[in-house]
């Protein structure tokens, strides 16, 4: 078998499959110097066997990124987890599992896999470079050793087809083909018979597939390791008839990419004039669901004198500048006057209530921090459509405003806000507050409706719950990596594709001519596994004998075929 | 056959990287490290940083006009000529109460020089406003932003209002000289207006 595998192997330069380059021969010979181990290493580091494995090894170690809370998305899990569980945060802690996708070992993964990539990338497109400039190699002595060989005997009773012009015919079937050929004259010196024969190769795509994929590898790395650092991501929430402002103050909250800096945001104003929703309304089966959220918006850039109005929808994001603005969340808002005891008006707002369940009972929190003798909170639940328990208890039936109804706890004291340290919107500090109304004082929470108002207990003023309106909670993303990554996704598959299913073959023919026939030798080898081979050989053959079979026509042609069996 | 089992493997090999390479792509969303979200997502720090700009260096003058929170409108034009303060607010953020005081003695301080403040409340309506501004004591107007936004996209750009509360120094022909992002330290806003009030 050395002969075949030397001819079309080593002896015509093709790309050895690169992992096995530096043979164990190599390795074992002792004495290696520095240079010789960090050759060795160099060559282990990058074989494809060890790229592969690290691509595992990166997958394996995303996975504590998702058990473990992690610092750049999820800063108050963390806080949270060394609170539960001091000592074992703090190893936690030790191992970098609470910052998995910038810590060392991480890093080690992402890094080593990278050269590994590039060190296995640049040899095999080199190799394969020349392999695309090289003519297929010299027809091998003993064709009958190939993997698929068939031989044939032609006899022509008349016209006499010559060895060259039978190749000649070989040829051109096989350029039909898509094969790359090249003719040896007189190649078989051993059995000194004149001798034509063509080598045909097809199949380089196999290979460009395989290099594609791997260059497409390395461009998804390249493009999340750096594309991502000027990608941001902002959430805000918008009450119905108010606007977001485009810059960093207006986010509830923002994840910025590493080389993200405030200039970045483009100046415009997003204003949510209505958002509805559609239920399901005339099928008791599926009553309440819902069908549709629209989010009815204004847009307005800078120096530009027109707004634009247009709409968001879940899956529908609106594209404005740079960004995309997705529609995330949806809920009830409130509108609330507080007054004083004089019946001057002191607090005014909409204030998003955060959906708890299916039929949005919902949860907010009322800061009154001036204008009353005492600062006031109040923790108020808003159910829809309410409707009461046996118990007593209050829960929303239906998402729909059906029977809308507020109820308010009542703390007053200090609201915390006064230390200059920033508090959430959504929580009340109640550590430095007195409760007085609601479950666990004497006095129940307040009730109103939409256009009621109630009294403070303690003389302290008025509560008017005066109209109900929608908030829609908007998530603003800028990522200039969505082509590259779209492009780099694409050529990975079609890459892999290519290495998959373009099959790589050689195939010969050898032709010598006699007195009054022609013997014609045809021999196929494949790279890889190509099930298909011999039946490729076998229609080739019946094409080629079509095409001798024109070219001695009009031919009475006796025909002597005697298979040989593949060896 | 020694190529032939090569090849065999290296098949082997590439359907695993194959594999990989979906879980490699899923995983993307993951390697990117946002890891500032901590230290500046909240907007605000004790005292925030300041940034000045040359006379020479300063963008475009700014033009703004609004409603105040007393109902009255208010227009950039009304100050040209002067000093210009404004300060990003909203009653529930708790830096904006702490250096409401700082604010309403330098305003005092400056009005002999002609030097104007104005609010921009950014999230309250005109009667959560007026009542902050009556408990501090403050007497510079406040323009509500919070439904219009106007005023914000007129600031919005290289030198936006970053966080709540920011503090702007106009200059007297109504261009950015200065930015404190967060709380304001008192003496650094004193020093930045008697820079820009010492401008011609």
């Amino acid at each position: 078998m050395g002969r075949v595998e030397d001819e079309a192997g080593e002896a015509s330069g093709r790309p050895d499959d690169h992992f096995d380059r530096g043979a164990p021969s190599t390795v074992v010979s002792p004495p290696l110097s520095v240079i010789g181990w960090a050759g060795w290493a160099w060559r282990q580091l990058t074989s494809m066997r060890t790229a592969l494995l690290l691509l595992l090894l990166l997958a394996l170690a995303a996975v504590p990124g998702s058990l473990f809370p992690q610092r750049s998305s999820d800063p108050n899990g963390v806080v949270q987890y060394f609170k539960s569980n001091p000592s074992g945060a703090k190893t936690i802690d030790a191992l970098q599992l609470f910052t998995v996708y910038t810590s060392v070992w991480f890093s080690a993964i992402y890094l080593l896999l990278f050269i590994s990539l590039i060190g296995c990338v640049i040899p095999r497109t080199r190799h394969h470079w020349s392999a695309l400039r090289q003519s297929p190699p010299r027809t091998p002595r003993n064709m009958a050793r190939l993997p698929a060989y068939e031989r044939r005997t032609f006899t022509f009773a008349e016209n006499q087809v010559e060895p060259m012009p039978a190749i000649r015919a070989a040829e051109r079937v096989l350029r039909a083909q898509r094969y790359r050929t090249r003719l040896y004259e007189n190649d078989n010196a051993a059995d000194g018979a004149d001798t034509v024969s063509i080598s045909a190769e097809r199949g380089y795509l196999r290979e460009t597939g395989n290099l594609v994929f791997h260059v497409a590898l390395i461009g998804i790395l390249l493009t999340v390791a750096i594309g991502g650092g000027f990608t941001y991501t902002g959430q805000r929430v918008v009450v119905e008839g108010q606007t977001f402002v485009n810059t960093r103050s207006a986010y509830d909250s923002f994840t910025p990419g590493r080389f993200f800096n405030d200039s970045q945001l483009e100046p415009y104003s997003l204003t949510l004039n209505a958002f509805s929703v559609t239920y399901v309304e005339d099928n008791p089966s599926t009553l309440g669901f819902i069908t549709d959220y629209t989010a009815s918006v204004s847009t307005q850039e800078q120096n530009v004198p027109q707004g634009v109005r247009s709409q968001v929808r879940v899956n529908e994001p609106l594209t404005i500048d740079s960004t995309e603005v997705y529609l995330l969340g949806n809920g009830y808002a409130p509108e609330i006057v507080v007054k004083n005891p004089a019946g001057d008006v002191v607090f005014t707002d909409t204030i998003p209530f955060l959906p708890q369940d299916a039929n949005l009972t919902s949860l907010g929190v009322i800061k009154v921090p001036d204008g009353l003798a005492d600062q006031v909170g109040m923790i108020g639940f808003f159910y829809p459509t309410k409707a009461a328990s046996a118990s007593g208890a209050f829960a929303s039936i239906y998402p729909d405003l059906q029977n809308p109804v507020l109820t308010l706890n009542v703390y007053t004291g200090d609201l915390g806000l006064s230390d200059g340290d920033p508090k959430s919107v959504y929580a009340l500090d109640t550590s430095k507050m007195t409760q007085i109304a609601g479950r666990g004082t004497t006095i129940p929470a307040i009730e109103v409706r939409p256009g009621e108002s109630a009294l403070l207990p303690n003389g302290l003023g008025s509560v008017e719950f005066v109209d109900t309106k929608r908030f829609a909670s908007f998530d603003i993303s800028h990522d200039p990596t969505k082509g590259f990554m779209l492009f780099f996704a694409i050529s990975v598959v079609a890459g892999l594709a290519a290495a998959f299913f373009v099959p790589r073959r050689r195939v010969w023919v050898r032709a010598s001519g006699g007195p009054h026939n022609l013997a014609v030798e045809y021999g196929g080898l494949s790279r890889g596994d190509d099930p298909a081979l011999e039946a490729v050989i076998g229609t080739f053959v019946s094409h080629h004998a079509n095409a001798l079979e024109q070219l001695s026509s009009p031919l009475k042609r006796k025909v002597s075929r005697h298979h040989e069996p593949q060896e | 056959m020694s190529g032939r089992r090569q090849s065999a493997r290296a098949n082997a090999i590439l359907r695993t990287a194959a594999l990989s390479a979906v879980v490699v792509l899923g995983l993307s969303a993951c390697v990117e490290t946002p890891s500032l979200a901590g230290s500046a997502g909240s907007g605000y720090s004790s005292v925030g940083p300041v940034t000045e700009i040359a006379a020479a260096e300063r963008g475009d003058p700014i033009a703004f006009s609004g409603t105040f929170d007393t109902g009255i409108s208010g227009s950039s034009e009304d100050w040209l000529g002067s000093v210009v303060v404004v300060n990003f607010w909203y009653a529930g953020c708790a830096p904006c109460r702490a250096e409401a005081p700082d604010l309403e003695a330098l305003n005092i301080k400056y009005q002999p020089d002609g030097v104007q403040f104005v609010g921009v409340n950014v999230r309250d309506q005109a009667g959560t406003a007026q009542s902050f501004a009556d408990a501090f004591g403050i007497t510079y107007p406040s323009f509500l932003d919070a439904d219009g936004g106007e005023i914000q996209l007129a600031f919005a750009g290289e030198i936006a209002p970053d966080a709540v509360p920011t503090t702007l120094v106009l200059d007297r022909q109504g261009r950015i000289a200065a930015r404190i992002v967060g709380r304001l330290d008192k003496s650094v806003l004193n020093t930045l207006i008697g820079d820009a009030v010492a401008e011609q």
